[in-house]
């Protein structure tokens, strides 16, 4: 799947709109980004305080994007609204031990996902956000490159690199357990 | 290594891949969309900057008018021109231009005649045997008193500015030319040649348009406005009306003979009657003039100020006269400042 120049441009037209108090095109916006805003809160932050950070981000977007000047520059913009929340977030958090979810009566499949999950977390953060948006959010590479404001050879590097690392760390879990 | 699948699901699927996809795609986003606050909409800041300066300069505007036109009492300068003898103001007797002050009189003789005015505004021209004295000379009221005699009146201030009382009625410009006579016993006759003038006294009111004419009498006060050119029958009838002399058949008489501009007659009669006659006045009135939508029989006979009005509106040559709120009273008197100044 490619991001094409026609859906640039008519999303260029929804935050003009959105801009002038829209309330149907933020609803389109959020459509197309709500999968991106999780991923990069979810690549960063504890799963059980990612809703409501997505619903925050898109409320500071809404009251914020007036001030856009470019609507181009709608995606990187929003997707630094996501990271910043999620740094400030994890600021506020208090510095205690993190306590292992209980996985008693869990779906095995829900907590492979979760284990999964802590795995890449541990990865450096240039691939661990990449991952989240293509295994988690199923987006694919172009269109990480095209919602994030990344380049498709950056994408793609992180893509590669940190599979290669992931399938290496899950190896390495299996090997041990 | 083919990352093709990786990259964008093309090539052949990477088993380890799909099945990360599979076990993490129930991880994936399913929240709601958030209910954004109603925003309201704020224009860009430099309108914002705009319309505040424009504002300040609007007040600014309005005070200095308001300063304009409370400032002074002078400026208004009656002047008195004589047009033929030797009208007298006080006890001198007037040879060419003079200034008729407030409280002061003009009198003319039989041979006699003079002409008082304020700029262009207010022409009153003063027929022989009249006196005519100056009330009150302010920005918002203008009042002669004619005591006796006849005036003709040309009039281009706004409306509700030059006042006329005689002994029995005042009469209120609302923008018109007309001519009133008074004579020894406090009888007087208004005859509107343009636009309309009103009559008042006491809380009742009638409203002349051109065309028509309206008596007053000491005791009784402005009587019912009628056009000159109605039957003698409808005229002599109303006569006995207004004068109490009324006898059986006169209101059979004037509402047979009432034509449709007659409506002007039946409309005060029924705004300022009683008794059960009116009921008679108000069906023959709906028939020469339907009254408008939302003014009911009912609402008419007891006199609801509002639908009598608006069936005032219908009559032929009758004015839409709004209650004057705070600003339109402000504009007047700037318009009335305004010509007076040129």
């Amino acid at each position: 799947m490619t991001v094409g120049p026609d859906e640039a441009s008519e999303e260029t037209g929804w935050v003009e709109a959105a801009r002038r108090g829209d309330r149907q095109a933020f609803e389109r916006l959020y459509s197309r980004y709500a999968a991106m805003v999780h991923g990069i809160l979810l690549a960063r932050v504890p799963r059980i305080d990612v809703e409501d950070l997505v619903q925050e981000v898109f409320l500071t977007v809404f009251r914020r994007v007036g001030a856009l000047r470019r609507p181009e520059a709608f995606p990187g913009w929003l997707a630094a609204i996501a990271r910043n929340r999620a740094t400030d977030h994890c600021r506020r958090l208090p510095k205690t031990e993190p306590l292992s979810e209980d996985s008693a009566g869990e779906d095995p499949a829900e907590t492979e996902a979760r284990e999964i999950l802590s795995q890449i977390r541990a990865l450096p953060e240039a691939y661990r956000e990449t991952l989240v948006l293509r295994l988690v959010e199923g987006m694919t590479g172009p269109e990480i490159a095209a919602r994030t404001g990344l380049t498709p050879g950056s994408v793609r590097v992180n893509l590669c690199r940190g599979m290669a690392r992931l399938k290496e760390m899950l190896g390495r879990r299996q090997s041990h357990g | 290594m083919d990352d093709r699948y990786l990259w964008d699901r093309t090539g052949p699927p990477d088993p380890e891949v799909a099945r990360l996809e599979e076990t993490l795609g129930r991880l994936r986003h399913r929240g709601q969309l958030p209910q954004p606050p109603r925003r309201r909409s704020f224009p860009p800041r430099r309108l914002i900057a705009a319309a505040a300066v424009a504002a300040a300069a609007v007040i600014v505007a309005a005070a200095l008018g308001a300063l304009w036109i409370a400032r002074c009492d002078r400026g208004f300068e009656w002047r008195i021109e004589r047009l033929e003898g030797e009208p007298i103001v006080g006890s001198t007797p007037v040879s060419q231009a003079a200034r008729l002050p407030v409280g002061g009189s003009i009198e003319t003789n039989g041979v006699s005649r003079a002409r008082l005015g304020i700029g262009r505004i207010a022409q009153i021209t003063i027929a022989p045997n009249s006196r005519v004295r100056l009330v009150r000379s302010r920005p918002t009221e203008q009042r002669l008193a004619l005591e006796r005699g006849k005036i003709s009146a040309n009039i281009s201030a706004p409306p509700r500015i030059f006042f006329v009382q005689t002994p029995s009625a005042l009469a209120v410009d609302l923008g018109c030319s007309y001519t009133l006579e008074v004579d020894e016993a406090g009888t007087g006759l208004l005859r509107v040649e343009t636009g309309w003038v009103a009559f008042e006294r006491g809380g009742r009111e009638s409203i002349v348009p051109a065309g028509a004419v309206c008596a007053t009498r000491p005791q009784t006060g402005p009587g019912t406005p009628y056009y000159e050119d109605s039957t003698p029958a409808f005229r002599r009838a109303l006569g006995a009306i207004d004068s109490g002399s009324r006898e059986a058949g006169d209101l059979s008489t004037l509402l047979s003979e009432a034509r449709r501009q007659d409506g002007l007659t039946l409309w005060h009669l029924l705004a300022g009657g009683r008794g059960t006659d009116r009921e008679r006045v108000r069906a023959r009135l709906a028939q020469l003039v339907p009254p408008p939508a939302g003014v009911t029989r009912e609402g008419v006979l007891r006199g609801d100020r509002k639908m009598l009005e608006r069936w005032r509106g219908e009559l032929d040559g009758m004015p839409l006269l709004p209650s004057e709120g705070l600003l339109r009273s402000f504009w007047r008197r700037l318009r009335f400042r305004l010509a007076a100044a040129r």
